[in-house]
């Protein structure tokens, strides 16, 4: 009987067909193409959850996938590199399945309010950009070993760049869609590295071990666990360091995607492109990608202390570095990008300290609430005729209460104000770092601490700059002529919104960790799908969950945890009420500098911070500095030695060669005397040559 | 003497049936033109059937030899006529493959080239003539009868670059041929009887024997033995001897310039693989012991220069004929490494490399001296230029003239390829470097003269406004063809190496 699993390649093959269909055929559709896409997301959404039903073990004995599908190069000898693509299913990928099919279905429901209703031209090109979209992060999800991965991963790169540059006419897009695709694809390179080093290594990109009929074909995490156990060497580097190497190269690729510091400068930019288009990249695919790929080979990173104390350490940075540049910001989306980048960190932070499941919680409950900001920034961009500037709107609270309550549910689980879905993900985010960097021996220990700390305090910019967008936009008076009459949004617009804003309040639920803790009651049901059952089923197979995950932080880079404060309970208490009372108080500041009638800027009370975070800290200047007073010059002094050396030596050897030729040539005088006298002398050397000094005579 | 040919007990002349044939043919064809005598009165049609024919039916009948194994240690094991005169045996009738298929590319294509012309009958029997004497190189087994079947392939090649009597190049480029001939055939001459008088012998199997203990006279037999490489070097075309190639190749109708450089080549081959291999290998150390003469040396110094001079000097022409004329110098060289890259056991392999590549360059080169034709036909001019945007006009000629450019230069889109790849292997095996690096290098450079042919035809545009009004059908069939089987020959090369391997390893004992 063909399961779920069968049909799971179909999974993204649906959003393919809309692509073809929305491109050749989206002219003459009603809405242009947008049918084929929802059609598409929809049939997505429903085989995700029957294959994540399968993986439940609702409908069968069946739980796990794991098979190589497709043979595009055949390696010949033993020792060659096989090449193939094949799908892995287990409860990460189902979860991430659901997550992105469920948040691209209701992009596309969106778009019709954003898009068709504004009369936007070039739509059959959009809804094929969304639909390609949509089904190069499907495939991601499941591919089953790094090269598919990759090649997705770098499709998911090229829609971005054709979505952000959706209208390509005006000047902003198509910069900003070059610049996300620029410097993303400068961390791709290293990640290209990676993977080729990972198959240099180990010669196969497997993550998960597969059963073939030849045998088990090993995974890629799995061999490096035991070449560490032992203690092989690799190009002259002991196992460990090689396995660092490795990971951190592939980190490359993850930093630029999930736009964390230092490439995280394309994503601010790409708000340039249409908002659903944002609410697809930042919720569920492009910058989810990044974090996905670590937790999906999250058994290689357990291996080796430095690259996870680097993700860490990126991770509480990057969350607080962003979340002070989106203190100062004026407009609607700029701020929501900042947040984007800074919610990213908490999940780099928790993956680097230890918290598997922490991180996969935030990644499930932001693709929710911020899926929901954007889409009611959207809404709000309609309503002001798309004009983003917060200080232009206010008092839009009566004039739009579907956006407003939705919008508020959002910002509540992005403030983390229980009991919306941030507190929970991210009061686990930080509650692992905290333990983790107590229990945790030597430098390791202290660099999870010092993350922590930042991760921590941003959560009160975090509450901080959440609530002054909330004011600003919707509170206090009108503050110019639209925001008074503001134009109504129709039903593809709140129906959306309705469902990611009870999402948004309820996500949360499906692991309250503390909760668990605190009363023993069995409600962390993500922790538990996670961590699968305790003997066979899928853990056994693939090894890729949470227990196989503890153990190897706990065997190799020595990651424990530790309660400083009294017990296990008391240290969740004093952590869930740290992260909650900075949140507030983030959010209380807020409301007393910007929830009145007619709020004023305060930024000039930063003095010179207002400058250096309005131009978020100049890091634009400086990549560009480095761009053009670095890389140019170097471009230039190639350029001349490419000019200069390769092409003198070739045009060198080419002018000898003709100069020869010519002189070659005079030989053929014409005069056919010469011809005799030269035939003779060479006759008369020849001779010479072989017969006299070659000592016959 | 009998020999048993596919079951048929049949005198052993039959044998030579191949090169017979052409012979007949030529006899065929001065009974044809006698029927009518006055010059032009013969029907161009009959007489280019008779030639085709004839040189069809001597290529087909030496190809099914080689596959009944006459003459080889499968089939009848060499065939010996005239107490060793001349000899039937994988060589020879490989030789007449090549004689032969390019002998009836060049008939067909003659038909529409003559088209008008005066002396036809004389023009066709003095390539079949000369195709005759070809065949008999490829089986003479003595000094005599080299020198006799040399002279008969010489002399109609002379008249036959002069054919157009009112055309100054054809007539210079014939005496010259004529004048360098004469030199060189006195050179060879003295070289044999030099031979003679250190071996006493004229027949290769006995100067061999005779040379095989120790020789009295080496001097003599040294200058001997250098005189007849040069001889011989004037038949392939190959430096120092290869003055006359250039003048006559350009000077003569195009078809005769095919016929020249691609069929009097190989045959000229065939006759230094026999001579050197069957009389001197133990003087030049083939036999194991130090070499008397090292002609193998010799031979290697000749192909180093050889390849040079045509490749440099074709690179640096303006007239398409002409670069294609150096080429074929260069080409010489090439397979001149058959007989100079043989410090390897595996000597058969780069003998049979060589002629495997004659065999190809039989078709590539002969196709695109046809094309050469072509375009004489239409009159578009001799150079570069002149060739500019032809493809637009004549794509399908263009597309078979690019494929045998890039074969000449050893692309993989013809035979030209392997027949160099395995040419550069048995540099590799007999560890022969100069000569493994100057085929590269020639190559390579090659590839920029070809190119500018093939850039002129398909990328430049056309500047004049000369209109093709008539597609020859004959001369149009003979270079599809030749490009066809060119072509072919990449996939098919393994069907016909294994015959040209075992033909070699023969020679070699």
């Amino acid at each position: 009987m063909a399961g779920a699993f069968d049909f799971v390649p179909a999974i993204a093959a649906l959003p393919l067909l809309a692509f073809v269909i929305a491109l050749f055929a989206g002219q003459y559709m009603p809405k242009r193409g947008a049918e084929a896409g929802i059609a598409a997301t929809a049939g997505s959404l429903i085989l995700s959850i029957w294959t994540a039903l399968t993986v439940a073990g609702m409908t069968g004995s069946e739980t796990f996938y794991n098979e190589n599908l497709y043979t595009w190069v055949a390696g010949v000898a033993d020792s060659a590199v096989t090449l193939r693509l094949g799908v892995l299913v287990d409860p990460l990928t189902a979860l991430m399945l659901v997550i992105v099919s469920l948040i691209a279905l209701l992009v596309h429901v969106f778009s019709l309010g954003y898009m068709n209703d504004e009369g936007e031209t070039g739509l059959p090109r959009y809804y094929a950009g969304l639909g390609l979209f949509t089904a190069s992060m499907l495939a991601f999800v499941f591919s089953n070993n790094i090269l598919m991965a990759f090649m997705f991963f770098e499709l998911v790169g090229l829609c971005s760049y054709l979505l952000i540059g959706f209208w390509f006419r005006e000047d902003g897009p198509p910069s900003a869609a070059k610049k996300a695709f620029l410097v993303t694809r400068f961390g791709d390179y290293f990640f290209l590295i990676g993977v080729v080093g990972i198959f240099a290594t180990f010669g196969t990109g497997l993550f998960a071990p597969v059963e073939a009929a030849s045998g088990t074909m090993e995974s890629f995490p799995h061999m490096a666990e035991m070449a560490i156990e032992e203690s092989e060497t690799f190009f002259g580097y002991g196992a460990q360091t090689w396995m660092t190497i490795l990971g951190l190269l592939v980190l490359g690729g993850v930093v630029g995607k999930s736009a964390q510091f230092p490439l995280h400068t394309w994503l601010p930019d790409a708000m340039e492109g249409p908002t659903p288009v944002s609410a697809l990249i930042h919720a569920a695919t492009m910058v989810a990608a990044g974090v996905y790929l670590v937790a999906r080979m999250y058994g290689f990173y357990a291996l080796s202390p430095q690259a996870l104390a680097v993700i860490a350490l990126i991770g509480g940075f990057t969350a607080l570095f962003a979340a002070t540049m989106g203190v100062v910001k004026q407009e609607l989306k700029q701020v929501l990008a900042y947040s984007t980048i800074s919610q990213y960190g908490y999940m780099m932070l928790a993956l680097g300290a230890g918290g598997y499941v922490a991180a996969v919680f935030h990644l499930t409950t932001h693709a929710i609430f911020k899926a929901l900001l954007f889409l009611g920034a959207g809404s709000v961009i309609i309503a002001m005729h798309h004009n983003e500037n917060m200080w232009d709107m206010g008092g839009l609270k009566d004039k739009m209460p579907v956006t407003y309550w939705t919008f508020l549910s959002g910002s509540l689980a992005l403030a983390g104000i229980v009991p919306f879905a941030g507190f929970w993900s991210k009061d686990e985010v930080l509650f692992e770092a905290l333990i983790h960097g107590v229990g945790t021996e030597g430098t390791l220990g202290a660099m999870f601490l010092l993350a922590y700390a930042m991760g921590l305090l941003a959560v009160f910019f975090t509450g901080f700059y959440t609530f002054r967008m909330v004011y600003l936009t919707f509170h206090g008076n009108a503050r110019t002529d639209v925001a008074r009459d503001p134009e109504p949004v129709r039903w593809n617009v709140k129906a959306p919104l309705a469902v990611l804003g009870i999402g948004a309040a309820t996500v949360g639920l499906v692991n309250m960790a503390p909760v668990e803790k605190l009363t023993g009651l069995h409600i962390d049901f993500l922790h538990q799908w996670l961590d699968g059952p305790e003997e066979g089923g899928w853990p056994d197979a693939l090894s890729t969950d949470l227990h196989h995950y503890e153990e190897l932080l706990h065997n190799v880079p020595h990651v424990d945890p530790a309660y400083p404060i009294g017990g296990e309970q008391t240290t969740l208490i004093v952590s869930a009420a740290l992260s909650l009372g900075l949140a507030l108080g983030g959010v209380l500041l807020a409301r007393s500098l910007y929830g009145v009638d007619e709020p004023v800027e305060h930024t000039d009370k930063l003095g010179g911070a207002k400058a250096l975070l309005t131009h978020n800290y100049y890091q634009d200047e400086s990549q560009v500095w480095l761009a053009q007073g670095v890389t140019v010059p170097l471009a230039r002094a190639a350029d001349k030695f490419d000019q200069g050396v390769v092409d003198g030596v070739v045009n060198g050897v080419s002018s000898v060669s003709l100069f020869t030729g010519s002189r070659f040539r005079r030989i053929q005088s014409g005069v056919v005397s010469n011809y005799a006298a030269l035939m003779t002398l060479s006759l008369v050397l020849l001779l010479v040559a072989f017969v006299v000094l070659g000592g016959v005579a | 003497m009998v020999v048993d040919i596919a079951g048929y007990r049949v005198a052993d002349w039959v044998a030579m049936t191949p090169a017979l044939v052409l012979g007949l043919t030529a006899m065929v064809l001065f009974i044809v033109d006698s029927i009518e005598p006055r010059p032009g009165s013969s029907s161009n049609a009959v007489l280019a059937g008779i030639s085709t024919v004839g040189a069809l039916g001597a290529f087909l009948l030496a190809g099914t030899f080689l596959v009944l194994g006459v003459g080889q240690p499968r089939g009848t094991g060499a065939v010996d006529l005239f107490n060793g005169q001349l000899v039937v045996d994988g060589m020879s009738l490989f030789f007449v493959v090549i004689v032969g298929s390019v002998t009836a590319l060049v008939m067909l294509a003659s038909y529409d080239y003559l088209d008008g012309e005066s002396y036809q009958a004389e023009y066709y029997g003095l390539v079949i003539m000369a195709a005759t004497g070809m065949a008999v190189m490829s089986s003479a087994n003595s000094l005599a009868t080299v020198f006799v079947a040399l002279e008969l392939s010489s002399l109609p090649s002379y008249a036959l670059v002069a054919f157009v009597k009112e055309n100054r190049g054809s007539v210079e480029a014939g005496l010259k041929y004529f004048l360098v001939g004469a030199l060189s055939s006195s050179v060879l001459v003295y070289g044999i009887s030099l031979v003679y008088a250190a071996s006493g012998s004229l027949q290769l199997n006995a100067v061999a024997e005779a040379l095989s203990g120790s020789v009295e006279l080496v001097g003599v037999l040294g200058i001997g033995i250098i005189m007849v490489l040069l001889g011989v070097a004037f038949k392939t075309a190959s430096v120092p001897f290869h003055f006359w190639a250039p003048e006559a190749y350009e000077g003569a109708p195009a078809p005769v310039s095919a016929f020249l450089s691609s069929a009097s080549k190989a045959a000229g081959f065939v006759v230094a693989f026999r001579v050197f291999l069957t009389a001197f290998p133990e003087v030049g150390g083939l036999g194991g012991g130090e070499p008397v003469v090292d002609w193998v040396t010799a031979v290697t110094v000749l192909a180093v220069v050889t390849m040079t001079v045509g490749n440099f000097a074709a690179a640096n022409q303006e007239k398409v004929k002409r670069m294609l004329a150096y080429s074929s110098v260069g080409h010489a060289g090439y397979v001149l490494i058959g007989l100079a890259a043989l410090n390897t056991p595996d000597r058969g392999l780069v003998l049979g490399a060589s002629m495997m590549h004659l065999l190809v360059y039989g078709f590539m080169n002969t196709g695109a001296f046809l094309f050469i034709a072509l375009t004489d036909y239409w009159g578009v001019g001799r150079t570069f230029q002149d060739f500019n945007g032809l493809s637009e006009q004549a794509p399908l000629a263009c597309a078979a003239m690019t494929v045998f450019l890039f074969s000449l230069a050893g692309l993989p889109i013809g035979g030209g390829f392997i027949s160099k790849l395995y040419l550069l292997l048995g540099t590799v095996n007999a560890g022969a470097w100069l000569l493994a690096a100057s085929l590269i290098v020639n190559s390579a450079l090659s590839l920029f003269y070809y190119s500018r042919v093939v850039k002129a035809m398909w990328i430049e545009d056309s500047a004049g406004e000369f209109e093709i009004d008539s597609y020859p059908s004959s001369l149009y069939a003979a270079v599809v063809i030749a490009a066809f089987v060119t072509f072919a020959l990449l996939p098919a090369f393994g069907l016909l190496s294994p015959s040209a391997f075992d033909a070699a390893s023969v020679l070699f004992g």
